[in-house]
């Protein structure tokens, strides 16, 4: 038997630059305060949920547990279950999968799907000839041989590893990454830039409207999300210096999104749940994807997305213009840039397996409430911050309006899904 | 910084301080052994108005802890922040009582009402109830703290002077029975338990972070914070506690570092019991209880 | 704290104000408590209203001790109530029968023990109601001379009333929850009541909203109604979202993060509740703000604000909610409760626009309550009198410390004084009282 699996509604946490309002606040303090409020926007306090899936990027050992770990310091019953599950800045959509799917097969009736990063809480290791340094002198049995293997520690061994977002493969950042793909794909540091400052504007309006008072619950005296600058402007952008792709690079601090603190998460169930429980049913998940690409035999590593789209919406025998509305993930300006050009693209497309391009899209349906370049980026937490929104605007236009979820992630890898309102 | 005279027996003096003392010197002069030993109380409170917290402390407090960070702080939290003027009072002239010595034997906190990070609080303490134990005389802190003359927590900590006489005869403490029970919980307390805690409690006493200091009082290791345990034992409990509550935790054994230790709690109607054992849960080490605010 | 502030505690401040007469106040009996000591019950004139209530609270009374001579007897303990059934008393002569219960009763009442005289409105003949206002100096002046924050209470009760239509209110009177309720009198209808004993949990299953639920009173209201079994939608502005999640959480109801001055607040309300599938049983009209300043200083801003928020916001959300056609809005026999101040009935310095707003409040209730009579829905108001909460402890020191001391029971109210009186109010059996102010103030010295 099979089900429908709704978007009901969620909440996030307001987002913040790292190091800024959230640096003393861990993964755990966040995602459980994300948690908090959506129990209480939904008098969940107390209940049992079917199960909670979600995760973080950059996560201590300790935290193995997460997601459970805040579930348990949450006002929900103690009795629901949660798995921590990561796909780098896919994560808080793929957990929406995973639970939708679940529910979808009747294993579960709700949950809750979501997301956190505190890039202010990145753990920091030792470096891997320390590690196994430690490692030979715990295993020792004499007292001297306990002290020898420390004989071979050179002060570089020493130094702290921060966590770094660079490919293992390639060496490279994902900066660096887009910027050679920006290169590749002709993306103007004006496109950028315009992309940019659309998103603040588009996120400062929907603030302005009250759309987020149902979807944010403020934390630690944040109240709305701190990376937005409501009066940015392109010419603003255009003074900024290249960040990435050197001294003629077109990326900037500006068009690409800033390290984050937050946590979202959403709650999903079966429609019948949904009914019995009297709470708001706002879009039913139709379908989803992963793909990823061969970033390190030399294929653009942002754009996964492509594949993945272009495979559902071949199954799902839709165009891209049977979408009312599309979020793209703004890792960088210029990815959502060469996304929307690699779908329009006859040649790339055929290359990836597809029957031919999926052709280009009304701007004004994109990220119409903001994205990542403005509300702030804190990975696994972005796709648990998509999902309900892009729910609410779906709903807000009427029963059957679709909406088409993209989102890159490291690895070569990307995310894709499709919501209708119900 | 000024005392005003005693007037009236039922009129306390209040010292107001500028700012919250700090405890290294009192600890040290307090480490100086009393020449008396008949155990004598100041009768004034000190009072430290407008404390702003440092939520950057409070995080690293919550980590140490146990508790997650949120703008609502743990009463434990506000205890810690009562602690330098406990130190403060007994360090005084008119004072034969001791901090660094006498034994914290059991604590009461009543959280009035939720208290939040931000909020400016007016902190006062004083010491009083001195009465005899048959090892030595007990003695009363009473923490107060009141936010816009509203009072939002109080706290007694009981301390054993041990060796201080006072007049009178010692009550007769009723143990209540004790079964041993199977933890549902080990924390295993790492060894520099004492110097984490010790980061966030400003607490100096060597007594938690130096074996030597420790075996100076009869201790074969450095023992852990008492206030760090009930801490540990609320944060086990936080999703379960109410907006405000009562929460007693009698200290009946030192916990030594490093080690493993039980815990275990049950849930009553109205009530949360809840115990630190060894960690076999045969001996109890502290005993909490969580009631609803008088 | 400020040096004032410092010197009033130090302990040369405090022999001072002991001097003075400012003694430490009684700690007042609060909750759903009654007297310790024994319940008095007296009549004037024959009538039984108050002994067949009394009845129906399961609470047993004892005869009362009566002034006939120079000798004043006593009780000889303490008593806990005083309940004069005076629905017979017509004539000035009978109002000595009222001195002669008094007199040894206010001498034994305990501590927070309660006076409570039951009368008709005004009607009849000249001396009938000169009578009848009468009763109310005597009320009032016996909260004044009580101690130990014991307080009289006048119900002026419709003649065709029956218990189950008093019973809730004489319930509230003598339990705890009256605390800070002194030298009050309002009316009790008849409302064909059922015979029905005091509910513990009075709203069990039944959807109040509360607005300003995040903090101070709007908290303590929705920690109140939620003890006696609602379920609570808590509203406050999206920036005090996490306080309001909390608030939410631990009452087991739902967060709803609103700016009830939105043109379409009163809409999103409703289709919340409908959402879940209910209707809603009372609102609490609670969220409100200040903007003090003297008339003048005081300019087009600040006066709107206030009044927007105060008075115009949950005017229109009433609207919306009391629309029979709105899912979601309130049912029919609901509870309407907004929050009125001392300040609106008395004037308050440097309140014009606050005062403007509250009474403006106290107005609404009175208009609204006959409108909506046949709908059974209620409609009343709490003028809190000085309540301690974060937004009082502004006040500066001294200013702070003279409005504590100016009522009867000598010291601020308590949040959930304010919320146990809405929750009365908000008990199904409590249908015989709407278009009423009832203030929670200690019997402040200034005031109606």
């Amino acid at each position: 038997m099979t089900h429908n699996a709704v978007v009901v509604g969620g909440n996030r946490t307001p987002f913040a630059k790292a190091g800024g309002p959230f640096a003393q606040a861990s993964n755990h303090d966040l995602l459980t305060a994300a948690l908090d409020g959506l129990v209480a926007r939904f008098g969940l306090a107390g209940e049992r949920i079917g199960e909670v899936a979600a995760g973080a990027v950059l996560k201590h050992p300790k935290d193995f547990n997460l997601t459970r770990e805040a579930v348990l310091s949450s006002a929900l019953s103690p009795a629901t279950p949660a798995c921590d599950l990561q796909q780098a800045c896919g994560t808080g959509l793929e957990t929406t999968i995973y639970i939708a799917n679940k529910i979808r097969l009747g294993q579960i009736e709700s949950g809750i799907a979501g997301g956190v990063d505190s890039t202010s809480d990145a753990p920091i290791t030792v470096s891997d000839p320390l590690r196994r340094t430690l490692l030979k002198a715990n295993s020792a049995r004499s007292a001297m041989d306990r002290i020898k293997p420390f004989a071979s520690v050179r002060p570089s061994h020493l130094k702290p590893q921060a966590p770094s977002v660079t490919e293992p493969r390639t060496g490279l950042s994902m900066g660096e990454h887009q910027a050679l793909t920006t290169e590749r794909w002709g993306i103007s540091r004006e496109e950028q830039d315009e992309l940019a400052a659309a998103s603040h504007h588009h996120l400062a309006a929907a603030w302005d409207d009250g759309f987020f008072d149902d979807l944010v619950t403020p934390y630690l005296r944040v109240a709305g999300d701190a990376i937005l600058r409501a009066d940015t402007s392109v010419e603003k952008l255009a003074k900024l210096r290249p960040a990435f792709g050197g001294e003629h690079g077109t990326m900037t601090a500006g068009n690409s999104t800033a390290l984050s603190d937050g946590a979202a998460t959403a709650l999903l169930a079966s429609e019948e749940w949904a009914a019995a429980h009297h709470m708001p049913v706002l879009a039913k998940v139709v379908d989803a994807e992963v793909a990823a690409v061969d970033h390190p035999g030399g294929d653009d590593l942002l754009l996964g997305p492509v594949a993945a789209a272009g495979r559902m919406l071949e199954r799902q025998g839709l165009t891209l213009d049977d979408f009312d509305l599309i979020e793209i993930h703004e890792a960088f300006a210029s990815t959502v840039l060469t996304t929307l050009k690699a779908w329009d693209d006859e040649d790339y497309c055929r290359g990836l397996g597809l029957d031919g391009k999926l052709g280009t899209i009304d701007r004004a349906r994109l990220n119409v409430t903001g994205s990542s370049l403005a509300v702030g980026h804190p990975f696994a937490a972005t796709g648990a911050r998509i999902v309900p929104t892009l729910a609410k605007l779906l709903h807000q236009r009427g029963a059957g309006s679709k909406g088409l979820i993209s989102m890159c992630a490291a690895g070569g890898q990307g995310v894709v899904a499709i919501l209708e309102a119900v | 910084m000024s005392v005003p005279p005693a007037a009236g027996a039922a009129d306390r003096p209040v010292q107001h301080l500028d700012a919250m003392p700090g405890m290294a010197a009192a600890f040290a002069r307090a480490l100086a052994p009393s020449r008396r030993d008949e155990a004598r109380l100041p009768r004034h409170a000190v009072q430290v108005s407008g404390y702003r917290q440092d939520p950057a402390r409070l995080a690293e407090y919550s980590r140490v802890c146990g508790f997650t960070l949120r703008d609502h702080v743990p009463p434990t939290w506000l205890h810690v922040l009562t602690f330098p003027l406990h130190v403060h009072v007994l360090g005084d002239r008119s004072s034969t009582v001791r901090l660094a010595g006498a034994v914290h034997v059991s604590n009461s906190m009543t959280l009035h009402r939720p208290v939040g990070v931000q909020e400016s609080l007016d902190i006062a303490v004083h010491a009083q109830n001195l009465r005899p134990h048959r090892r030595g005389a007990l003695v009363d802190l009473v923490g107060t703290i009141t936010v816009a003359g509203d009072v939002v927590w109080e706290g007694v900590s009981t301390y054993l002077a041990s060796g201080m006489s006072t007049p009178g005869e010692p009550e007769e403490a009723e143990r209540p029975p004790w079964e041993p029970l199977v933890p549902h919980a080990t924390w295993r307390l790492p060894g520099d338990l004492g110097r984490r805690y010790r980061r966030v409690s400003h607490d100096p006493n060597p007594i938690h972070t130096s074996r030597i200091a420790a075996k100076a009082f009869g201790f074969a290791r450095p023992i852990i914070h008492g206030m760090w345990t009930h801490a540990r034992a609320l944060a086990a409990l936080e999703n379960r506690l109410p907006a405000s509550y009562r929460v007693h935790v009698d200290f009946l054994k030192p916990i030594l570092l490093p080690g493993p230790v039980g815990f275990a709690s049950t849930a009553r109607e109205h009530a949360i019991d809840a115990t630190v054992t060894s960690r076999d849960g045969s001996r109890p080490l502290l005993r909490l209880q969580v009631t609803e605010a008088p | 704290m400020g040096a004032l502030e410092k010197a009033f505690y130090s302990p040369v401040g405090k022999a001072v104000s002991a001097k003075a007469g400012l003694k430490e106040p009684p700690r007042l009996r609060r909750g759903r408590t009654w007297p310790d000591g024994p319940i008095v019950l007296a009549s004037i004139g024959g009538g039984d209203l108050a002994s067949r209530t009394m009845r129906l609270l399961g609470r047993a009374t004892e005869e009362p001790v009566v002034d006939e001579g120079e000798s004043a007897p006593g009780y000889g303990s303490r008593i806990g109530a005083l309940v004069v059934d005076a629905t017979a008393a017509t004539r000035i002569d009978q109002l000595e029968e009222l001195r002669a219960l008094l007199r040894p009763a206010v001498r034994a009442i305990e501590r927070s023990g309660r006076i409570v005289v039951l009368a008709r409105p005004a009607a009849g003949d000249w001396e009938a109601q000169a009578v009848a206002r009468a009763l109310d100096g005597i009320n009032r002046t016996v909260g004044k001379e009580l101690r130990g924050g014991a307080t009289a209470t006048l119900l002026e009760v419709a003649p065709d009333a029956g218990p189950g239509d008093l019973v809730s209110t004489l319930g509230f009177v003598l339990q705890g929850r009256s605390a800070f309720v002194d030298g009050q009198r309002w009316h009790v209808d008849a409302a064909n009541q059922a015979q029905d004993p005091l509910a513990e949990r009075p709203l069990d299953g039944r959807t109040i909203v509360v607005t300003g639920a995040a903090r101070g009173i709007g908290a303590a209201i929705a920690r109140t109604l939620a003890r006696d079994g609602a379920r609570i939608v808590a509203i406050d502005i999206p920036p005090a979202g996490e306080a309001l999640a909390a608030v939410a959480n631990e009452v087991g109801g739902t967060a709803l993060q609103l700016d009830i001055t939105a043109a379409d607040a009163g809409l999103r309300i409703a289709s919340h509740v409908a959402q879940r599938g209910e209707r809603i049983h009372g609102i609490v009209h609670n969220a409100g703000i200040t903007r003090d300043k003297m008339l003048v200083n005081t300019d087009a801003q600040r006066w709107a604000s206030v009044l927007e928020v105060n008075l115009a916001a949950q005017m229109r959300i009433n609207e919306v909610l009391l629309d029979p056609a709105t899912a979601g809005g309130i049912e029919d026999g609901g509870r309407v409760i907004g929050i009125a101040s001392t300040s609106g009935l008395a004037g308050n310095k440097g309140q014009t626009n606050y005062a403007a707003s509250k009474a403006g409040v106290a107005g609404l209730v009175a208009a609204m309550a006959p409108d909506l009579a046949a709908r059974a829905i209620t409609v009343n108001a709490v003028a809190p009198g000085f309540i301690e909460t974060e937004m009082t402890g502004r006040i500066p020191f001294v200013q702070r410390e003279v409005f504590r001391r100016s009522n009867s029971l000598s010291q601020g109210g308590r949040p959930e004084d304010v919320a146990e009186t809405i929750g009365y109010l908000l008990d199904p059996s409590s249908q015989g009282v709407t278009g009423q102010v009832i203030r929670v103030c200690g019997q402040n010295l200034v005031g109606a």
